[in-house]
C-alpha cells in the first residue's frame, strides 16, 4: 500500500477529500481519468457536488471528460477503456441515475472478469451521490442493495473524509469495478451548495497518499450490550443514538459499515459474539436491503450466540416522498434507532 | 458406415416435436444439405437438412409423430446396399459426454488452450494484391465453411448449447478485418464466428468454448456468444444488443488519452440502431473524436422483424448526421468495396478525424439462431440475396482477373475443412472444466500497488 512519509494533515471534508484522492490518483498515473456530466466544465460546478471542482484546471478536459447526458454511454466507455488498460472514475450525478447504466454495470463491468475465465479485468470505480435530501424519490434513493446482488463488483460506502479518502484511492487501484457511494448530506459543500440539514463532517485528513482497505469495516464505538451497525448518514446517526442509549444505561457499540461487498464479517461477527444482539440501520428500503443480506449472514452463523433476533431498522417499503416532514419521517432518525435498541435490552 | 439421424433440438419449448413429412423416401440419395424432412415447432416449420451425403435407408418415424429430441428418425448409409443390422454410430455417445471429469483429468489451469489462431488478415496499403485478394477469399471460406460444419453437427446433436451464425455476412467480417492491424481491436456480437475469425482467433480455442471445455477460450464461462482472442484484439464478444457500442468507444477513447493511434471497432446489426446505446455511444464518440469505427451489418431483420417494421430509416448510414460524422453504405456482399470503405474509415480514426459509422447492406442466410427456420421470409429472396454471395464473386474474379486456377480455390477450400475438423476434433477431446470452476473468478488479485 503505498503511502507518503509526510505526515502533514490539513482539515478536509468529504468533497475536498474525495476530490484530493482523485486528485493523487491522476498525479501518480496516466491511466486515470474521470468522466461524468457537468464535472469539468470551465466555470462550472465541479459536478453535481463540487467534488470534481478545479480539478480540469490541472489536468485537463482530455482527463476530466464532460459528458453529454448518457448515463449508459458513460459507464459503457468506463468499461471500455478499463479493458484496455485504462483506470476510469465515473461519475453519475446522482446516484438514482445509475439505473439508465444498469446494463453496463450487471452485465457488462461486473461480468467480464468472470465471462473471460480472468483474462480480463475492469478496474473502474464508479461514483454514486445518494441519500435523502429534499430531491424526491428521483434524486435521493441509496442504491447499495442493487450491487450487492451483482457478483463482480465491490461497494463502498464512506462516512467521513479520512476514508473516503482512503478508500477512493484503494478503489481507484483496485482492478475491479467499485461502486462508491457517497451521502450528499456528508460532503460538505461550498456557498450555495451546501445541503439543508447537512453535517458535513470535516476532520484532518493525511495530505498524502494513502489507502484504506476495500472489504474492511470499523468499529466506531465500543460497547457491550448492542451491536448497531450502519453505514454514511446512518453511522452518525447511529453513533447519535448510541450517546443517548448511554443515558438510559445502555452500552451500544457502533460498527461503520463502510464497505459492503466484501463484507468483512470477521468483524461484524466478533462484536456480535460479544454483545448478543445486532440493530442494523439503512437509509434504504426495508425489503432486500443490504441489512437483509447482513441479518441472514448473522443468523447463519450465529444464531446460537444470539439474545435476540436481528432487528432492522430502515426506510419503508415505498418510494422517498419529496416534503421535509415526510421525508423526516421516512429516513430512520436517532429516535427510531434509540426506540428499537431499547426494545431490544429489555427484559 | 451406417448413420442414425436424429431430431435435432431446435431449442424449442418441451423435449418432442413433430415431424410433418418426409422430403425424401427410402433408398433415395440425399446430398448434404438437402432437405430431408419437415418439423412443426412452436416457432413455425424447419426443414432440416441432410448432415452428409448418403442414402435414406430407413424410416423411424413416421409423418404426423411426435418425436423425442434427440431420437432417431431415420437410418442412413454411405452406400446404397450396406447391411442396415450394423451398430449404428450413436450421434449424442461419447462427444456430449457430461460424467463428472475424473481427478487425473487436467485442471483448467493445466490445459493447453487451443493456441493456433488463424493468421493475420491486415492488408497494408489501399490497392488490394492478388496474395491479399486471396487470403481474404480463403478467410471467407473458413468461416462458411466453419458454420456450415457447426450446424450439420447441430443436426446431430453434437452441439451444445444455441448458435447465431453468420453464412451471408462474412464479407462484411473480412473486408473490415482485413483493414485492421493486430493490435486494433474489435468489439463482435452473439453472432460472432465471422469476426472473430477474420480478426485471426485460434480456431481451436473458440471451437472448446463453443463446446463449453476447459480449452475454450474463456474456460467455458463465455460460450457460443461470447467468444475472444485477445492476443489478436478479438475483445469478447456481447450478448446485449447494442451494449458494445459505447463500450467500443470508451476502449478508443482509452487509446486516444493514452497517446496510442490504435482503432477499435464496433459490429452490430441494424436492430441494435434502434437501441439507446448506438445513440448514446455514437454521440460520445462523435463529441470526442474517438478513433472508433462503427459498422452496422444491416441484414434486414432484427431476430425475425424487418427493418420496415422498427425504423423509418432504412439506410442506417443516415444516421450519422444526427452525429455530425460520416455515413456510408456500402455493399456488403462485395468483399472488396467492404475493406476500401472501411479502410477509408479506420484510417480517419487513426489519424485523428473520428468515428464513422459504416453501414453494409447483408443478408444471413440461416435464421436467427439455431431453432429459427426464417419462415418470416421469402424463398425469392433468400435466392437474390445467395446469387449476390460474396464467396463465389471474389473466386470467379480471382479465375478470371487474376489468373489464380479453380483447381487452387478448392485445393483452399479443403485446406480449410481440414483445419475446421481438427479444431472440432480437439474440441470434442478436450476436457470439460471442472465444477469447481464455475465458482470463479469473481473479483481480480490487484497487479500494481
Amino acid at each position: 500500500m503505498p503511502s507518503d512519509a509526510s505526515t502533514e494533515t490539513r482539515a478536509m471534508s468529504m468533497a475536498e477529500a474525495l476530490r484530493d484522492a482523485m486528485a493523487i490518483a491522476m498525479r501518480k498515473d496516466p491511466a486515470v481519468f474521470l468522466l461524468g456530466e457537468d464535472i469539468g466544465v470551465s466555470g462550472g460546478f465541479g459536478g453535481g457536488f463540487t467534488v470534481t471542482l478545479g480539478l480540469s484546471d490541472e489536468f485537463g478536459h482530455d482527463r476530466v471528460m464532460d459528458t453529454p447526458i448518457a448515463e449508459n454511454a458513460i459507464v459503457g466507455a468506463a468499461v471500455g477503456a478499463a479493458v484496455v488498460g485504462m483506470r476510469p472514475v465515473a461519475e453519475m450525478q446522482y446516484g438514482d441515475f445509475v439505473f439508465l447504466a444498469m446494463d453496463q454495470v450487471v452485465n457488462q463491468a461486473a461480468k467480464v472478469h468472470y465471462m473471460t475465465d480472468g483474462a480480463m479485468r475492469a478496474p473502474l470505480v464508479l461514483r454514486l451521490p445518494v441519500g435523502a435530501t429534499m430531491r424526491g424519490a428521483q434524486h435521493g434513493q441509496s442504491s447499495e442493495a442493487w450491487f450487492l446482488h451483482t457478483p463482480g463488483v465491490k461497494v463502498v460506502c464512506p462516512s467521513n473524509p479520512y476514508d473516503a479518502k482512503g478508500l477512493l484511492l484503494a478503489s481507484i487501484r483496485d482492478d475491479n469495478p467499485v461502486v462508491f457511494l457517497e451521502h450528499k448530506l456528508l460532503y460538505g459543500g461550498k456557498g450555495g451548495r451546501k445541503e439543508k440539514s447537512s453535517l458535513d463532517p470535516v476532520m484532518d485528513v493525511p495530505c498524502g497518499d494513502y489507502e484504506v482497505p476495500i472489504g474492511s469495516v470499523a468499529v466506531r464505538r465500543t460497547g457491550a450490550d448492542l451491536t448497531i451497525l450502519a453505514n454514511m448518514l446512518m453511522l452518525h446517526r447511529a453513533l447519535g443514538a448510541a450517546e443517548e442509549l448511554s443515558g438510559h444505561g445502555i452500552d451500544a457499540e457502533v460498527i461503520d459499515m463502510r464497505c459492503l461487498m466484501p463484507l468483512d464479517m470477521a468483524t461484524v461477527g466478533e462484536s456480535v459474539k460479544k454483545t448478543k444482539r445486532a440493530l442494523i440501520v439503512e437509509e434504504d428500503n426495508l425489503t432486500g436491503g443490504w441489512g437483509a443480506e447482513l441479518a441472514a449472514r448473522i443468523g447463519e452463523a450465529l444464531f446460537q450466540c444470539l439474545e435476540h433476533p436481528v432487528r432492522r431498522v430502515a426506510a419503508p417499503d415505498t418510494p422517498l416522498p419529496c416534503a421535509p416532514a415526510l421525508e423526516r419521517e421516512y429516513v430512520p432518525s436517532v429516535e427510531r434507532i434509540v426506540d428499537v435498541a431499547r426494545e431490544m435490552l429489555k427484559g | 458406415m451406417i448413420e442414425r439421424v436424429i431430431m435435432p433440438d431446435l431449442g424449442v419449448t418441451g423435449s418432442e416435436l413433430t415431424l410433418v413429412e418426409w422430403q425424401a423416401r427410402e433408398g433415395d440419395f440425399v446430398a448434404a444439405g438437402s432437405p430431408l424432412f419437415e418439423v412443426e415447432s412452436d416457432k413455425g416449420t424447419h426443414e432440416v437438412e441432410a448432415f452428409q451425403d448418403g442414402y435414406l435407408r430407413k424410416i423411424l418415424a413416421a409423418e404426423g409423430t411426435p418425436v423425442e429430441i434427440g431420437s432417431a428418425v431415420a437410418l442412413m448409409s454411405e452406400t446404397p446396399d450396406e447391411p442396415l443390422d450394423a451398430e449404428p454410430l450413436d450421434a449424442t455417445e461419447a462427444d456430449t459426454a457430461t460424467e463428472t471429469p475424473s481427478h487425473s483429468l487436467p485442471t483448467v489451469g493445466e490445459v493447453q488452450r487451443g493456441a493456433t489462431a488463424t493468421e493475420d488478415l491486415l492488408v497494408s496499403g489501399g490497392t488490394l494484391s492478388v496474395e491479399a485478394l486471396r487470403r481474404m477469399y480463403e478467410r471467407m471460406v473458413l468461416i462458411r465453411r466453419y458454420e456450415d460444419h457447426l450446424y450439420k453437427l447441430f443436426l446431430q446433436g453434437k452441439v451444445p448449447g444455441t448458435l447465431h451464425q453468420c453464412q451471408g455476412q462474412e464479407g462484411v467480417a473480412v473486408g473490415v478485418c482485413a483493414g485492421l492491424r493486430r493490435d486494433d481491436v474489435i468489439f463482435s456480437t452473439h453472432r460472432p464466428v465471422g469476426h472473430l475469425l477474420a480478426k485471426g482467433a485460434s480456431l481451436e480455442a473458440i471451437t472448446a468454448e463453443i463446446w463449453g471445455k476447459a480449452a475454450g477460450c474463456a474456460g467455458g464461462k463465455g460460450g457460443q456468444m461470447h467468444l475472444m482472442d485477445l492476443s489478436v484484439g478479438a475483445m469478447p464478444s456481447n450478448a446485449i444488443v447494442g451494449a458494445n457500442i459505447p463500450i467500443a468507444t470508451g476502449s478508443a477513447l482509452g487509446f486516444k488519452l493514452s497517446g496510442s493511434d490504435r482503432v477499435a471497432v464496433s459490429f452490430f446489426g441494424d436492430g441494435a440502431s434502434n437501441a439507446g446505446a448506438f445513440h448514446e455511444g455514437i454521440n460520445l464518440a462523435a463529441v470526442k473524436e474517438a478513433p472508433v469505427v462503427f459498422v452496422c451489418e444491416n441484414n434486414l431483420y432484427a431476430a425475425s422483424t424487418h427493418i420496415s417494421l422498427t425504423s423509418k430509416v432504412i439506410d442506417i448510414a443516415e444516421r450519422a448526421a444526427a452525429y455530425g460524422i460520416p455515413g456510408v453504405t456500402v455493399d456488403g456482399m462485395d468483399v472488396i468495396a467492404v475493406y476500401h470503405a472501411a479502410r477509408e474509415a479506420i484510417e480517419r480514426a487513426r489519424s485523428g478525424g473520428g468515428p464513422t459509422l459504416l453501414e453494409y447492406k447483408t443478408y444471413r442466410y440461416p435464421g436467427h439462431s439455431r431453432g429459427d427456420p426464417g419462415n418470416y421470409r421469402g424463398d425469392e429472396e433468400l435466392e437474390a440475396w445467395r446469387a449476390r454471395d460474396p464467396i463465389p464473386k471474389l473466386g470467379e474474379q480471382l479465375v478470371a482477373e487474376h489468373g489464380i486456377q479453380e483447381r487452387e480455390l478448392d485445393d483452399l477450400g479443403s485446406r480449410c475443412q481440414e483445419q475446421i475438423e481438427k479444431a472440432v476434433e480437439f474440441a470434442m477431446q478436450s476436457p470439460e472444466p471442472l465444477p469447481a470452476a464455475c465458482l470463479g473468478p469473481i473479483y481480480a488479485e490487484r497487479e500494481r500497488s
